[in-house]
This record gives C-alpha cells, structure tokens and sequence, in this order.
C-alpha cells in the first residue's frame, strides 16, 4: 500500500492548496488577484524570515537588502541579458542566495544586536548603491517584465491573473521546498544550533558552516520573493526596498509565529489587510496625510510589540495556552 | 507527524482564511463604463502630496477638486458631479505604481488625470495596465516627451510643454540674451533630465563644461550642493570676468538647495541663474529658505500668466474659485496649473458627449482639443496624431517679491516641437475665457 | 576647456585637505553623540536601542515646536535635551522593564529586545506622522552657516560646524567627569559592569538603568538639535545617524565613552576622506566596509581595553 508519509501527505496537501488557488483565481477580480499576489510575494520573504531568524538563530534586518539584489539581478538578466522571465526568476534566487553566502561568510561569527545592527547597516546602504551604478537605473530602475500571459489563453486573460499564477506558483514551490529542509536533518540542526549553539558545537555540529548555510538559502528565498514583487510593480527600483519592509517582515514573522512555516500565509495576509484596515479607518475617522500614510506602519509596529510580549512564539502558542487552561 | 494538534489546527485555519478571503469577494460582473453613473463622474489622480516633492505639489488635487466643486455647484457635467480621488505616491515610482493600481481596481475610476512624474508615471502606466484597460490618461503632469509615444502610451494625453521643448527655447534664450557667456547644466539623471539634454542638443547648444547629472535624492545628503557650488567656483576661475549661465534643470528642492548653497559660499551674484520650469516656483523657493536678494535676477521660463497677475481674466477667475473653494490656500503657480488641467478636464468630459466613454473622451480630445479654453498663452497641440499639448514658452525673470515677469520686459512667445524644428515666435492669441470661467462647450 | 577645468579643481587641493578635516570632526562628532547613546544603553541593559533614532527625531520636532513659538533655538536646545532625558527615562521605566520581565525564556529572548525597540521606532515615528505630518520641516541655525574667511578664501566649514564641535566636547567632558568624577557616575559605571554585585553593594541598579536611559536620550536630543539644522526634518531623518552612530560604536568596542567618541571619528574621517578625494558615491559604502572591516579584524572594537566581554 501506498505509504502516505509526512513528506508526501505534504506534497499532496501544496498540490491540493495549488489547485484551490487556480480555480479561485479565475472567480475572482483583478483586485484581489493582485492582492493575492502581494500576500504570496510576501509570504515567501517572510518564510525566508523563518528560516533565518525562526529556526537558526540568526536575526537579520536586512532582508529587504537581499530582496533588492534578487530583484535587480532578474531584472537586469531579463532586460540586459534577454533572459526568458522564468531564468530571471532562477537567477534572482541564485545571485541573491551567493550574495547571501558572502554575507554570511562576514556576519556568520556574529550574534545578537551585533548581526542586528550589521544587517541594519546593509539595509539601509544597499539600495543606494541604485543610485550610484547608472545601469542600475537610479529611482527610475529597471523594467521587470514577465511579459503577458502565452496567446493560447486568450485575449482577455488578464495581467494581474498571469501575475498571480507566477507568484503563487513561484511561492508554493519554495515554500514546499523549505518545509521540507526544516523537518529534516537540517531543521533540527538549525533548532539545536538557535537553542544551544555551544551544546550544538559540541555534538559535532559545524555552528560556522550551518549559520552560513542557513543565509545562503534564506537569502536565495528572499532574492527570490524580492524578483516576485518586482514583477507586481512591474519594474525594480530602490524605493521599493526601504528599511521599514525589512521592519514590516519581521513584524509579519514575529506576529504569525517566527518558528514555524505554518503561519507564512497569514503573515503575508497581515501585510496586505494591514494597509486596507488602515485605509478604512481613516474613511471611516477621517484624518490628515500624515495620519494615513504613518497609520499602516503605527499598525505594524504595535502588532510587532504586542507579539513580542503576549505570544511570541505565534498565535499557535496562544491556543495552546487556552486548551491547556480548560 | 510530531505536530500536535494545535499546530495543524493553526495551518490550516491560514490556509482556509486565506482562500475564504478571495472566495468571499468574487466581484460582480464590471458596470459598462467604469467611475460613470447617471449622477458622478470619477476621476482620480495620483501624485506626491508628502515627502520633500510634496512641498511643490502638494496642492494640486485640492485646487483641481476646488474647480470641479465650482462646476458641480454650476450643474456639473450635464447633470452629473465630478469627484477626484487623490492618492499619496510621495513622487516615488513604486508607490506611483501601487497607487495608480489602487486607483482602477479599488476606486475605479473613469480616467486619471494630472498624473505626476516622469518616472513615477511611466512605472504606474505600465503596472498599472492602463494599456489594455484603455483608461484615459489625461494632461499628466511631466514634461516628459516619451509621453507623446502613441504605441507606448496608447492612452495618454500631456498638457506641459516636453522638457526637450523647453530646453530648446532656453538655448535660443541664452544665445540671444547672454552671448559668449559659458554655460553648464545641472539636470536630474533620469528621463526628464535627459529630455532637456536631448533638446539642448537638439537646439545645437554647446556647455562649457561636462552635464552635471545627479540621481534623484542625491541632494538630500548634506554636503552634496556645497560640493557642486565648489566646482561651479572653478567655472568662474576658468573665465575670469565672465557670469556664467548655470541651467538648474531639477525639481524646486534642488533648486533651492543649490541657490542656497551658492548663497552660503557669498557665489551668487557671480552666475546667472536659469531655473528650468519645473524647479522654479518661487513661493516654494522662498519657503525653503531661499534669500529674496538670491531669487531677484533667476530667470526661467513659463507658459502660463503669472499667478501674482491679477490683470489676467483666467487668473482673476481661478483666485476667486480658490477664495471660495479651496480656503485657507494660497493661490500660486501650482494652483493656477492645477486650475487650468481641470478646466481642459471639464472641456473634455463635454465634448464627449452625455453618452460618456472613455474612448469617446479621448476621441473627443483629438477632434475639439486644440481649441479648448484655457489660461495657456501658447497653442495646444491636440489632434488625431498628436498627444502634445501646450508647445512652447515664454522667458521671464523673477523679482525680490518671486513675481515672473517677461525677461526685458516684453512678452515674446517662443514655439517649437520636441525634435529639430527651429524655435519661432509665435503669434498665438488664446481664447476668449467661457463665462464666469465655466464651459459650455460640446 | 574641460581638461583645464579638472586641473583646476584639482589645484584647490590644501584649502580642500583642511575642509575635510574640519569637516570630518564636525560630523564626527554628531556621530559621537548618538554613539555614546547608544553604548550607554547597551552597557547598562545589553540592548541596541534601535528606538533612539525616533527618539532623537522626536525631540528635535519638540524643538522644532519651541523655535515656532518663542523664536530662539537656545531654548528649543535645553528643551530638545530636556524632553530626551524625560522620555528615554520613561521609555526604560515603561516599556524596557517591563517587556523584560515578562520575556525571559525562550529562543525568543534573542529576539525581544531588537523587535522591541524596532516596534518602539515605528511607533514613535507613526506618531510624529500623525502629529506634525510628513512634510519636510527645518530649523534654522542659530549662527551662520555660512563658510567661514580663513586666509582669504572661504572654507566649507561654518560657525555652526565650529558649534557643533564646541557643544560635542562639551558634552563629552562632563559625561567623562560624571562617570570617572562621581558616585552617580561609579553607580553607572557599576551597575554596568556587574549589576549583582552592584545591587549587592546597594545600589539601586534598577534606578540607575532608568538613568543611563535619561542621559542617552539627551545625548540623542542633543545630536538631533546639532544635526538637523544642516538638513531637513521628518519622521525618518535620524536613522542614517542611528546607523552611523551604531558603526561607531561597534568601531569603538561599545564599552566605553572614549571608545564610542573615538570610533565615530574614525567613521567620519573615513567616510569625509572617502567620499572627497574619491568618488562622493563612496558615502554609504564606506560606512559598510569599514564596519566589515572591523567585524573582521577587531570584532570587540578598535578601541576596546579588553577582548572579553561580548554579547
């Protein structure tokens, strides 16, 4: 009989997910269509979140950083090197995941606030470098086109649709991909290495070389979700990397649960409502240009704070505590 | 598997909410026309409202929903009110892109008009698919040329002079008026910068020097303008006893930032400065700090009356409608030119007829678009080939007060095209203001 | 023409040297001052307060508020500082202590400090968006800015860089005679190094953080006064000086004063030096490699008196 282990009921459960959203995407208008692009999009950068900060320890606040150089290596493989928009893809993730090795290779000796602040640093310094580089495109950036959806669907099929196939599909693969790396060998030399790094030394674990491992890969991923949203906004540029996305992803990951992948769709959901909700409530109690535009990050930052000290291990912890109080 | 249940129980309630979202609003089937009804016209616009380009132009939704107020409260557009929504893009491209798209799929509007920025507007035409929605994309705000680019921007109709325009009409100006002086230009380094390159050349002008090209943004790190104004010093030591042209071809804060820089080094007397239009608002200038001893003398170039101008119908017309539609405003350029994209807005919603489409509104625009009324003392452009709208300018010099007025005190209109046509002077007369500054053209 | 002209710039070459000293110093030392925050709070609650950035911003819109009604930045100044000793003191009693007691197991410990303080940032900074806007405002220097007359010709230095250094040292003094003159600055000091001795000794360790906490905010009221005339004023304008502030601090070894000092001038050298005789691009990569640099080769700081103590 057919053995249904835990990696195949997985692989059923993402196949299952992945046809759910394709019939659903041609229910749906383009408006959340789009949105649903943007909560895949983000959830798989803050699956990248998951696995650096969630799972090895490391807490990094240049995320954002690493989504650019994914983003502007597709962008410019696509538009300098005439690369079919797919390999753009391949080669975000890759150049952003060797970006990502070398970084590691620095930062990897680092612990706490010290790799906080680097990465802070990196944050903030990178996306200047756009300015610097002509070909880079200064604010003006780089078109990131993955072109229309093939003739044989029709005149009709819209832009958004061919976007969110591309996203969803993009992300599904790479979400699977990393839950699996977590349940294996790997995810629990990560959790080891986060709970105990001089046990985890002493048992053999190579600390330097797995720390590295995990930045490559998680940087691969973010490079991968930075090429992702670059299409949504169909071009790259420095300001669609700020800090406060690296703010908004961790906030995202701390508040669906910075320790487990089961909570990456919610968090990418959370950062799409968040600017809706605040978009209604300033229809609803009116309000100044500062108000609306500073509203979504006052959102993000307070939600940040109150995972921290009421679930920080997720909202999963938060029903565990009630079933264990009945 | 060793998850316990309330790990599996929260997996899957992500994943039912999630869907259950995008199941739960499936849209109905779309209205025929978007943002049209029997009552409202929607248009919307995105544009900076914050950030340092938001000091400028910060006031142009409000002045343009101040004149759609006005014609609401005079029977609208054959019955039915026009409604502007403003959305914030802080004149970054990305949020311009998110914005714009916001604007179609969540407000959905009828058309966009006044959209601002080169760069931001060229992202958010294409992610917003504007293209292949066919959404009219009316009298943008950019001088950008590549605007006119039918197949490009299948939608879009400019209103301001192209940036390759008025570099031309600044080359003829500093040929005729400061001969044998040396020049240098310092331009934004993207499209719109490179727009006025392209027509600097095109005009055959040669600088002293190197362009001096900087990405956006570059100015808002300290030290920067001082450094510029240094070189610009090793200008004046190269040709003693000259007072070179420094074309300033940027937005008002570079603008700004440089003069006061050049005030700060005790320079600015030793250069004539030539703000290009875009940068050369003076009430901002003086808003940003700039001396009024440094403004009196800065030339510029304009196509419209000065604001200040109350002998001016159009003008005198639209500071009434701000006194009492948009209070607490000052009246300025930027208002004026607001004021004026709206008044083209309503002369185009006419002219399409009640039957209201968005094609029929563009096609209206070609037909009957290079007579519309307005304040502009150059000719429109408009016709079945051509998304051009005003074409030329007049040079005009700025007092201690910030008041342009024609450079040696005659108004010479300059016209000329975006390539290599020469720049003539032209004999244009506007038309006459429709009464009480409403249209009632069809 | 255009040969001669780069010869030319190039011939301006002493007048340029001394500018970028002078230079160096007077941003150097608006460096040091959010450094020596930050290494403040770090040496008494082992946290990088990435919050003073807003902070710093807030205080100087307080200041900005003060100029609009009285006119005088002297009193927008005491007041900046004032209002930055309140609130990091507030901050520690209200929001630090008790985050710390309630987070105090788990791998999330590693975390809680650095989200905190981030989810602190953006919270200060929504609240000025919502209060004062977005816009860009500016205070006015209270002295000229303009370059001063040396020999002849004018440098690009001004009397208010010549300021900013005469308050930085200022400043600078009287901390180093409060923690080296004191028994407040002995409790600091104490308290830092080891709080159970310390609190073993009687001293009230938790009153003294609080207090580290109030003398950092006016440090960071203090840069926000001093650096905020040479630029533009909005929600987000201090954190490139966070950033830097940080590099300094991690140059400097984070564990003492001088350290904090020493290290942000050797940023703000290199960064001047980089960026004038090099290419101005090099701003922000300079800022970056020199922190690698010293991760690498001296991850405890160029300056730090022994390698022990890490995180």
């Amino acid at each position: 009989m057919l053995k249904l282990t835990p990696s195949k009921k997985r692989l059923i459960l993402f196949i299952i997910f992945g046809w759910i959203l394709l019939i659903l995407s041609n229910q749906v208008g383009d408006l959340k269509l789009y949105q649903g692009s943007f909560i895949a999009t983000y959830a798989l950068a803050i699956t990248s979140i998951i696995l650096l900060t969630g799972y090895s320890g490391q807490l990094s606040l240049g995320q954002s950083a690493l989504m650019a150089v994914g983003a502007y290596a597709g962008a410019l493989a696509i538009f300098n090197l005439g690369l079919h928009p797919v390999i753009g893809l391949f080669v975000a993730a890759l150049v952003a995941g060797v970006f990502g090795l070398l970084l590691g290779l620095i930062v990897a000796r680092l612990s706490g606030p010290y790799l906080a602040g680097t990465t802070l640093a990196l944050a903030v310094s990178l996306p200047t470098l756009a300015n610097q580089f002509p070909i880079l495109g200064a604010e003006e950036g780089v078109p990131f086109d993955v072109g229309s959806a093939p003739a044989r669907f029709g005149e009709d099929f819209s832009q958004y649709k061919w976007q969110f196939w591309i996203a969803s599909l993009a992300a599904l693969i790479m979400v699977w991909f990393i839950a699996n790396l977590l349940t294996s060998r790997y995810g629990r030399t990560y959790k080891a290495l986060r709970d105990n790094p001089v046990a985890a030394e002493l048992s053999g674990i190579n600390v330097g070389q797995v720390k590295v491992g995990a930045f490559a890969i998680s940087s691969g991923v973010a490079g991968l979700s930075g090429a992702l949203l670059a299409v949504l906004i169909s071009g790259v540029s420095p300001s669609a990397f700020p800090l406060s996305l690296s703010f908004a992803l961790l906030g995202g990951a701390v508040v669906t649960g910075v320790y487990s992948l089961k909570g990456v769709i919610l968090g990418g959901l959370v950062l799409v409502a968040i600017p809706e909700i605040a978009d209604s409530l300033v229809l609803r109690i009116g309000g100044s240009e500062g108000f609306t535009t500073s509203l979504p990050g006052f959102l993000v930052s307070a939600l940040l704070i109150l995972a921290v000290v009421f679930a920080p291990n997720g909202p999963g912890s938060l029903i565990k505590r009630e079933h264990h109080k009945k | 598997m060793i998850r316990n249940k309330s790990m599996r129980r929260a997996t899957l309630v992500s994943a039912i909410v999630a869907t259950g979202a995008m199941l739960l609003s499936t849209l109905p089937a779309q209205a025929a026309t978007p943002g049209v009804t029997a009552k409202e016209i929607k248009l919307g616009i995105s544009s900076p409202l914050t950030g340092s380009a938001g000091l400028s132009y910060g006031k142009v939704p409000g002045a343009m929903k101040a004149y759609f107020n006005y014609i609401n409260a005079n029977g609208g557009v054959y019955g039915r009110k026009i409604t502007l929504v403003s959305r914030d893009d802080k004149y970054l491209p990305v949020r311009a892109a998110t914005e714009t798209t916001n604007l179609i799929l969540k407000d959905n509007v009828f058309a966009l008009v006044g959209a601002l920025g080169t760069a931001t507007h060229a992202k958010a035409y294409k992610a917003a698919a504007l293209a292949a929605k066919n959404v009219p994309d009316l009298f943008v705000n950019t001088g950008f040329s590549g605007f006119t680019n039918q197949v490009k921007y299948p939608t879009t109709f400019m209103v301001l002079p192209t940036y390759a325009m008025e570099a031309k009409v600044i080359a003829k100006a500093i040929k005729d008026n400061f001969p044998g002086q040396p020049s240098l230009l310092i331009a934004q380094d993207d499209e719109f910068g490179t727009d006025g390159v392209a027509g600097f050349t095109a005009a055959g002008h040669k600088f002293s020097a190197p362009n001096v090209l900087y990405p956006q943004g570059y100015f808002s790190t300290p030290g920067r303008d001082a450094a510029v104004i240094t070189s610009l010093k090793g200008l004046l030591a190269l040709a003693p006893g000259s007072k070179p042209v420094i074309v300033l071809f940027g937005t008002t804060d570079v603008t700004a930032a440089l003069l006061k820089a050049a005030t700060d080094a005790g320079v600015e007397k030793s250069f004539t400065w030539y703000a290009g239009s875009v940068g050369a608002d003076a009430n901002t200038l003086l808003a940003l700090g700039v001396k009024s001893t440094t403004i009196d003398g800065v030339v510029s170039a304009s196509f419209m009356p000065d604001a200040k101008d109350l002998t001016d119908p159009y003008v005198k017309q639209f500071v009434d409608i701000n006194t009492k539609y948009n209070k607490g405003i000052t009246f300025d350029n930027y208002v004026l030119a607001a004021m004026n994209s709206a008044m083209l807005t309503v002369q185009a919603l006419r002219a399409a007829g009640k039957d209201l489409t968005r094609k029929g509104v563009m096609t209206a625009i070609e037909t009957k678009g290079a007579k519309f009324a307005s304040a502009g003392l150059v000719p429109l452009g408009y016709s079945a080939t051509s998304r051009i709208g005003y074409n030329g300018y007049w040079v005009s010099q700025l007092n201690a007060k910030g008041e342009g007025k024609p450079f040696g005190g005659k108004l010479v209109i300059y016209t000329t095209d975006s390539g290599a046509g020469a720049v003539e002077v032209s004999t244009f007369v506007r038309p006459t203001m429709p009464k009480n500054g409403i249209p009632t053209n069809s | 023409m255009i040969q001669q002209f780069a010869l030319l710039i190039w011939g301006i070459e002493m007048s340029e040297f001394i500018t970028a000293v002078l230079i160096s110093l007077s941003s150097g030392a608006i460096y040091a001052l959010m450094s020596i925050a930050l290494v403040l709070v770090w040496r008494s609650t082992r946290v990088i307060n990435f919050a003073q950035a807003g902070q710093a911003v807030l205080t100087t819109y307080i200041g900005y508020d003060i100029v609009q009604k009285t006119g005088s930045y002297w009193i927008a100044l005491a007041g900046a500082v004032i209002s930055g000793a309140i609130i990091g003191a507030v901050i520690d009693r209200f929001f630090m202590r008790p985050i710390f007691k309630r987070v105090n197991s788990g791998p999330i410990v590693m975390i809680a400090p650095v989200a905190a303080t981030l989810g602190l940032l953006g919270i200060i900074q929504a609240l000025i968006g919502f209060k004062w806007g977005l816009t860009n405002q500016s205070i006015e220097a209270p002295v000229s800015t303009n370059g001063i007359k040396v020999l002849g010709s004018v440098i690009a230095f001004s009397k208010f860089n010549l300021l900013v250094l005469v308050f930085v040292s200022i400043a600078v003094l009287l901390l180093t005679l409060l923690f080296q003159r004191t028994n407040i600055g002995l409790a600091l000091r104490a308290s830092a190094y080891s709080p159970e001795i310390a609190r073993l000794s009687g001293i009230k360790v938790d009153t003294v953080r609080t207090l580290g906490w109030a003398i950092a905010g006016a440090s960071g009221g203090l840069a926000g006064m001093l650096y905020i005339p040479g630029a533009f004023l909005y929600p987000n304008a201090m954190d490139l000086l966070l950033v830097f502030g940080f590099i300094a601090a991690v140059i400097g070894g984070l564990e003492s004063l001088f350290g904090a000092v020493a290290g942000a001038m050797v940023l703000a050298f290199a960064i001047n030096f980089a960026t004038t005789y090099i290419s101005p691009k090099l701003f922000f990569p300079t800022a970056f490699i020199v922190l690698v640099l010293v991760l690498l080769v001296r991850p405890a700081g160029l300056f730090a008196a022994k390698m022990s103590r890490r995180a």
